[in-house]
């Protein structure tokens, strides 16, 4: 009796291991909810409770048995679904939409799969639904929807993305022979893709696989009338079990620090750090829209370093370096190999642009008001 | 009772020598020898004593004046300071017996470039290298006999740092980096003068680079605590942007207190 107590004992606990639970995300990086799920052929499955937990405390639901049929009653709507089916109707309306997994039953209870939540919620409500199946996040936050104003201040802006090194500079490497200089340049042309369709206007300090010098970067950046720059690295350490992106800050009197009265101004070189370092308010905003962004992409919190970085010395702008993970750890040069995951950093490095630039907006519109 | 005698026999006599007498018999014997000689040298009134005292007040003198009493005292004062001698003599021989030790024991020491310099004790260094399961920088106690001047005693804990490599800790210098020379100027900057080995053998990664540059910082600044107050990174010699493409080295550099 024991042993099969033990033995019981030891199935629940490997199948509550198992288990996966997922955490609702809101907009702003912060938890709503974390609820505990179901796999099932490598899909994600959450209860019905869950609707009334994270969408509308006041939803209904009905469940026919034999016919397993499930209706639920959202803000007013009636959806149906079917289990085993990938049909939706939604009334009123008449609307039907095809879910890419259909709802199965578990344990003699009805279960819906994640598409539900991505494809229906931004159906219901005006938000957007991204969803990281690596960590099993799925975060809910309003449709980027501007007002023709907004859209015309957004396409104004010229954001200088810069990816480091090129040519002879190689950068870091990756025990597979990946390279820093094509990394950060293939992430800053899916970068570029991507938030032109999103109507932000990026301009690149290197198209192609050659070295420029600080002096013709900054050039660029000058030249395109740039706002922000963002400079694009691939990190490494002497440990490999370090990991995840860093944000570094240009700011003498960082981690490591000038002293202040070394060098006469004359040099004139202490004089376009100091101008650089005029921003540091404005890169530390756009460091933390970065921060939230990015952070529903890794499993520990991205940081922000300040330290005196010779890549952002001279431009005349807020900037920040993103160092988007460590060649040298196996997990993060495996992320980067990966498209989907360079896709969904571009998506991320997307909305934290958009975030930085409808903030500030927002702020000079308020200034302007006053 | 011969002083006594004496004492009133004379008591009679002229003011000074009465008093004289008294004077003297009224002394402790330690005195008389003293007290009689000067009696002697009154020859006014020795021919106003009886012929009974004059024998007694020889007889006196004959006491204490003795030639053997005197002779005692010449012999036992040779003898002594001749102990003396001695001692003297043999402290000196023990003495130079040690000085003929001395010149012997140095050259069993390992370390005595300069003679008259003793070699320099062993001393703790913290060397700062990287825990690699924290990420961290932490302090790893070495001994060495170090240099007593400060130049010197600067490139022996950089070379330190460049070399040693405890199990579990990774060094953040370049393996094969040299350091060429290193300077200190009034204001207490040390410039670390590198070879091109920094730069060309960095891993690269701003996470490198500032563990690199941080633990050259921290290990100066704890071995230096008063001497240096910052340190710029040169190569080969000359001042440098940065050693691997993000830090900006071109300043001397500090920690944060």
């Amino acid at each position: 009796m024991l042993f099969l107590g033990i033995l019981v004992f030891a199935a629940t606990l490997s199948s509550i291991a198992q288990q996966p639970s997922v955490r609702f995300i809101d907009a702003d990086g912060k938890t709503i909810a974390e609820v505990p799920a179901q796999r099932r052929d490598a899909q994600v499955y959450l209860p019905i409770d869950v609707v009334k937990q994270v969408i509308d405390p006041a939803t209904t639901h009905q469940y026919n048995h034999p016919r397993k049929r499930l209706t639920l009653k959202i803000k007013g709507r009636h959806i149906r679904l079917q289990m085993g089916k990938p049909t939706v109707s939604i009334d009123p309306g008449g609307q039907t939409l095809t879910l890419s997994t259909p709802p199965i039953i578990i344990a003699q209870r009805p279960m819906l799969p994640i598409a539900f939540f991505k494809q229906l919620l931004p159906i219901l409500n005006d938000v957007d639904v991204i969803y990281n199946s690596n960590l099993n996040r799925l975060q809910i936050r309003p449709k980027g929807t501007w007002t023709s104003a907004e859209t015309d201040n957004i396409q104004n802006w010229a954001i200088i993305v810069d990816p480091g090194h090129g040519g002879d500079d190689q950068g870091c490497e990756g025990n597979t022979g990946i390279l820093e200089k094509n990394i950060v340049l293939a992430l800053a042309k899916q970068l570029q893709r991507i938030s032109k369709q999103q109507g932000v206007q990026v301009y690149l300090t290197r198209e192609t696989d050659t070295n420029r010098t600080q002096f013709e970067r900054i050039q660029v950046a000058k030249q395109n009338r740039g706002q922000l720059l963002l400079s694009l690295h691939c990190n490494a350490s002497f440990s490999p079990h370090e990991k995840g992106i860093r944000i570094y800050l240009n700011n003498p009197k960082g981690q490591i620090r000038f002293p202040s009265t070394t060098k006469p101004a004359l040099t004139g070189q202490r004089l376009k750090v100091l101008t650089q370092v005029n921003f540091l308010k404005q890169s530390h905003d756009f460091a933390r829209a970065l921060q939230t962004e990015l952070n529903f992409l890794t499993e520990t919190p991205v940081q922000i370093i300040d330290l005196p970085l010779i890549a952002l010395s001279e431009a005349y702008m807020p900037a920040v370096v993103l160092e988007i993970g460590y060649l040298s750890n196996v997990e993060d040069l495996e992320k980067l190999s990966n498209a989907e995951y360079t896709e969904s950093l571009s998506q991320a490095m997307t909305r934290a642009l958009q975030r930085y630039i409808s903030s500030v907006n927002q702020q000079t519109s308020a200034a302007a008001i006053e | 009772m011969i002083d006594n005698q004496a004492a009133t026999n004379t008591s009679q006599s002229t003011n000074g020598y009465r008093f004289s007498v008294r004077f003297f018999c009224e002394k402790p014997f330690g005195y008389q020898l003293r007290e009689t000689l000067y009696y002697k040298r009154l020859p006014l009134n020795r021919t106003t004593l009886t012929a009974r005292q004059t024998e007694q007040l020889s007889l006196q003198g004959k006491l204490f004046n003795n030639a053997g009493f005197s002779r005692l005292l010449v012999i036992w004062g040779i003898t002594f300071i001749a102990v003396l001698i001695c001692l003297g003599v043999t402290l000196l021989l023990i003495e130079r017996s040690k000085q003929v030790v001395m010149p012997v024991a140095p050259p069993l020491l390992p370390t005595a470039a300069n003679p008259s310099d003793t070699p320099p004790e062993p001393q703790e260094v913290n060397l700062f290298l990287l825990d690699t399961t924290t990420f961290t920088l932490v302090p790893i106690k070495i001994e060495r006999r170090l240099h007593r001047e400060l130049r010197p005693r600067l490139s022996q804990v950089i070379r330190a740092l460049i070399q040693e490599t405890p199990p579990n800790f990774r060094n953040t210098i370049p393996r094969g980096t040299e350091l060429n020379e290193v300077y200190i100027d009034s204001q207490q900057t040390a410039y670390l003068d590198f070879s091109s080995h920094l730069s060309d053998g960095h891993i690269g990664g701003t996470t490198a680079e500032f563990l690199t540059v941080t633990a050259i910082l921290k290990t100066v600044f704890d071995a230096f605590p008063d001497d240096i107050k910052q340190v710029q990174i040169l190569i080969d010699g000359e001042e440098v942007k940065t050693i691997a493409g993000h830090l900006n080295l071109s300043q001397p550099l500090r920690l944060p207190q």
